[in-house]
């Protein structure tokens, strides 16, 4: 007999999980009702965030633009405002555009000269403060440049740059329409000589050669200059008061005379693939005056001396006058035209520098005071070889070396180191002596060899040594004063100098 | 005797190196300096490679032609204070207008040189949207909506967003029947609507295409096809609106920048060939509406039908337009102020 209970058991199990699943279809049922509003709220919570999220990530997106625009705008104006700068060039500042600018600069030149026949001549051993230049130039309105070069310190003793005297050295100002049309007006070089047209700061030697004693230095003029096709051709034409040579003219000179003087240099490899040929060029300069027995600057310049009278004439590296306007009596005075010309090339290689120049000055002169009266057309000529070699490798060229490694023994740079050789002469006209110079005291001719070393620490700072041989022909006879104090003997300096140049 | 052969041989080496200067000289190069505006770099990158060739095979002379891009007003301040521009190519008369009167660079009547006053391409404000245009921007009313964020650049420095500010008023006007004053209020809104000013048409392209801000760019009709050739046709669309402006870039010689440089001659040959069956095709090719009748037509596809209206209509010319808008205190300068 089955009593039924397992299958009651089945039964009743079977009707508890319909009664479970009922439940839960009832309760389904029932909650749909409730739940579905509830998703329906979530989904437009969502959208709603995701519409917030969206217009908090503009709103930041927005933000860091707008930051980055004020970034930019602070560095577009930062680009309009004057600009500064500090550094081995000198020291400047400009409007942003370049339109206005002015710039400080400055030439220190501290020398010692050791004669080594130091008789008692003007030519003294000692320390001299060979230039002292506070330099300022600018530019105004785009094209219009300045320079102002004011010299305290002792250009030349006795030279027409009053010794000890402060005095403008250069002062002009510049048009520039183009690189190649420019023009310039006031007192600075006059575009004759090579060696004289060289940077002071840049000049091989402590003291130029002696074919810069027949080339006039700094005249008041108008000239027109330029550079054509970036430099492949250079020249400067223009009108000066006209000045003798070496002479380095005061602010003003009230004479009837006037001088055309110009320059032509060119450098055909300039911009060629041939780097051996780039820096090759050659040139000539030369110019025309005529002088009146007035013109107190027609003679050349002098060192002068303490215990002669200044007489016009040339001078030796040693600064140290060797031939003399001094004939036995009476003196001499510039009168007619005078002519001057002056082929020259130059030559930059690597390390090497080369340069000459060779010089003609032709001068009518005559003598005054005692009679018979005489006059002549005087022709002096000079020529000078100079070279140079970076011992460091660096680049030479006419605008100075600037070193690789400036100078800092803790790091072991010891900046560049050149090498340097010069051989001059200068020959008088014989036609001088003996109405227009004492052939007793005066040379004839000078001979002059050079050779030194340049320290270059940095690009601001130089150190040189050098030695200058100087004979004569002629002259020698007078051991008390100059000329033939100089003249007497050869002439033998160690030169020295510490430059610092920005 | 002797002077004499020292003189001949100064001159006969001075001529020698003379001639060998001239004999090393190299082609002749001439360069060329385009000042122009921000959404023309494509443009004159393809028709400066195309003028070369044309000059060099008509006179052997090379030209190199460098650009300069900016800002509209900014360009021309630049070129006024003393950027060496030989030819601007500009967004609007005025900016060339300012540099002849204000630095005397060139004549007051250089519009009347070249054809079409000096307008050898046009174009238009358009809007470009994301793709599917999801604020749903059709026309110009709808920019004023709340929410709706609109990119353009400042009028005070770009001449696309003078000509932009100037179709959106000048909608207004037509709407409301040339009440100034409704349209004063329209455009007051629209600008309510513009977070950020970018100082040029360049800029405001990146805003919205690179930051991704913003629902609308008010853009140069060839920027916006600019933006989505490089950007991809799946990121954005073009609407056109019912109405806009006709913006008429002009160019101009520089007289005397040209003349101190002695390339008057290619300069001049710069613009005049922009008239040319090619400078009229590059145009076109650059998404700039061309002048020429059948180059036009050999484009039309890409230029949707408009109403287009010009400054000299609607507004009394550039200058007129230039002093009530955008001078300093001008409308401009009262609705951003009240934004």
């Amino acid at each position: 007999m089955n009593n039924g209970l397992p299958d009651d058991r089945g039964h009743l199990n079977m009707n508890k999980n319909r009664i479970k699943l009922n439940r839960w279809i009832l309760a389904a049922v029932l909650g749909v009702p409730t739940i579905l509003p509830a998703l329906a709220s979530d989904e437009a919570e969502i959208e709603a965030l995701k519409a917030q999220v969206q217009a908090l990530d503009q709103k930041i997106r927005i933000l860091e633009r707008e930051r980055e625009l004020d970034q930019q705008g602070a560095a577009d104006k930062a680009a309009t405002l004057p600009q500064i700068t500090i550094g081995a060039n000198g020291f400047s500042f400009g409007s942003a555009d370049t339109n206005f600018s002015l710039a400080v600069h400055g030439v220190l030149q501290m020398d010692t000269r050791t004669f080594g026949h130091d008789d008692n001549i003007p030519g003294d051993s000692g320390f001299l403060l060979r230039r002292a230049r506070p330099i300022i130039s600018g530019t105004v309105f785009r094209d219009f440049d300045f320079l102002l070069v004011p010299e305290f310190g002792n250009a030349s003793p006795g030279s027409a740059s009053t010794a000890t005297t402060p005095s403008v050295f250069d002062a002009y100002i510049n048009y520039r329409y183009s690189p190649a049309v420019q023009f310039q007006a006031g007192k600075f070089k006059t575009p004759i000589g090579l060696e004289q047209l060289q940077g002071d700061v840049n000049t091989t030697f402590n003291e130029r050669s002696l074919v810069t004693d027949l080339v006039p230095n700094r005249d008041l003029g108008f000239e027109l200059h330029g550079d054509i096709r970036g430099g492949l051709v250079s020249y400067a034409a223009g009108i000066f008061n006209g000045v003798g040579d070496a002479r380095n003219t005061s602010n003003y000179s009230f004479q009837d005379n006037r001088e055309f003087d110009g320059r032509v240099f060119v450098m055909p490899f300039k911009t060629s693939h041939t780097p051996a040929l780039k820096n090759l060029g050659a040139g000539v300069g030369g110019g025309w005056g005529e002088a009146s027995i007035n013109n107190t600057l027609g003679l050349p310049n002098t060192t002068g001396s303490s215990t002669s009278p200044a007489q016009s004439g040339y001078t030796t590296d040693g600064q140290q006058q060797f031939f003399a306007y001094n004939p036995t009596s009476g003196s001499v005075q510039a009168s007619g035209a005078h002519w001057r010309l002056s082929p020259q090339a130059s030559w930059y290689y690597g390390p090497l520098s080369l340069f000459g120049e060779y010089a003609i000055s032709d001068q009518s002169v005559e003598t005054s005071g005692t009679v018979p009266l005489h006059s002549a057309t005087l022709e002096n000529k000079a020529w000078e070889v100079t070279g140079g070699w970076v011992l460091t490798g660096e680049e030479a060229s006419f605008n100075g070396i600037t070193p690789k490694h400036p100078f800092d023994p803790r790091k072991g740079y010891w900046g560049a180191w050149q090498v340097v050789g010069r051989y001059a002469e200068l020959n008088i006209d014989q036609a001088a002596f003996p109405y227009f110079s004492d052939p007793a005291t005066s040379a004839s001719a000078a001979q002059a060899w050079a050779v030194g070393i340049n320290w270059y620490l940095n690009k601001n700072l130089r150190a040189d040594a050098s030695f200058s041989h100087t004979t004569f022909t002629g002259g020698g006879t007078s051991t008390t004063s100059t000329p033939g104090s100089v003249t007497s003997h050869p002439e033998d300096v160690f030169f020295t100098r510490l430059q610092l140049a920005f | 005797m002797k002077n004499k052969f020292t003189l001949s041989l100064v001159c006969r080496v001075s001529l020698l190196l003379l001639l060998a200067a001239v004999a090393s000289a190299p082609a002749k190069e001439v360069k060329l300096l385009n000042v122009s505006y921000d959404p023309t770099r494509e443009l004159y990158a393809d028709y400066n490679a195309a003028f070369t060739k044309y000059w060099k095979t008509k006179t052997g002379d090379d030209v190199v032609v460098s650009q300069s891009n900016g800002g509209s007003g900014k360009q021309a301040q630049a070129v006024i204070n003393g950027l060496a521009a030989d030819v601007v190519t500009l967004a609007l008369a005025y900016d060339i207008d300012a540099i002849s009167q204000q630095a005397g660079l060139l004549p007051a009547h250089w519009q009347e040189r070249l054809a079409h006053r000096s307008t050898p391409y046009t174009s238009t404000i358009v809007f470009l949207v994301r793709k599917g245009n999801p604020k749903h921007l059709q026309d110009w009313a709808d920019l004023v909506k709340p929410g709706v964020i609109v990119v353009t650049p400042n009028p005070k420095t770009s001449g696309g967003a003078r000509w932009a500010y100037l179709a959106a008023y000048a909608y207004a006007l037509d709407q409301s029947t040339n009440d100034d004053a409704q349209a004063r209020a329209f455009v007051t809104k629209l600008y309510k609507n513009v977070p950020v000013l970018d100082s040029g048409a360049r800029g405001a392209t990146t805003t919205f295409v690179e930051r991704e801000i913003g629902d609308v760019l008010l853009s140069w009709e060839n920027e916006a096809h600019l933006a989505v050739k490089q950007y991809g046709a799946d990121k954005f669309d073009i609407i056109t609106p019912s109405l806009s402006i006709l913006a008429e870039p002009p160019v101009a010689l520089v007289d005397k920048t040209a003349k101190k440089h002695k390339n008057t001659e290619v300069a001049q040959a710069y613009l005049e060939y922009l008239y040319s069956a090619e400078g009229q095709d590059i145009a076109g090719r650059n998404f700039y509406r061309p002048r020429d009748p059948q180059v036009a037509a050999k484009y039309a596809a890409q230029f949707p039908t408009l109403r287009l209206l010009t400054v000299d209509d609607i507004f009394g010319g550039w200058q007129k337009a230039q002093a009530t808008h955008f001078a300093d205190g001008g409308v401009f300068d009262q609705i951003f102020q009240t934004k």
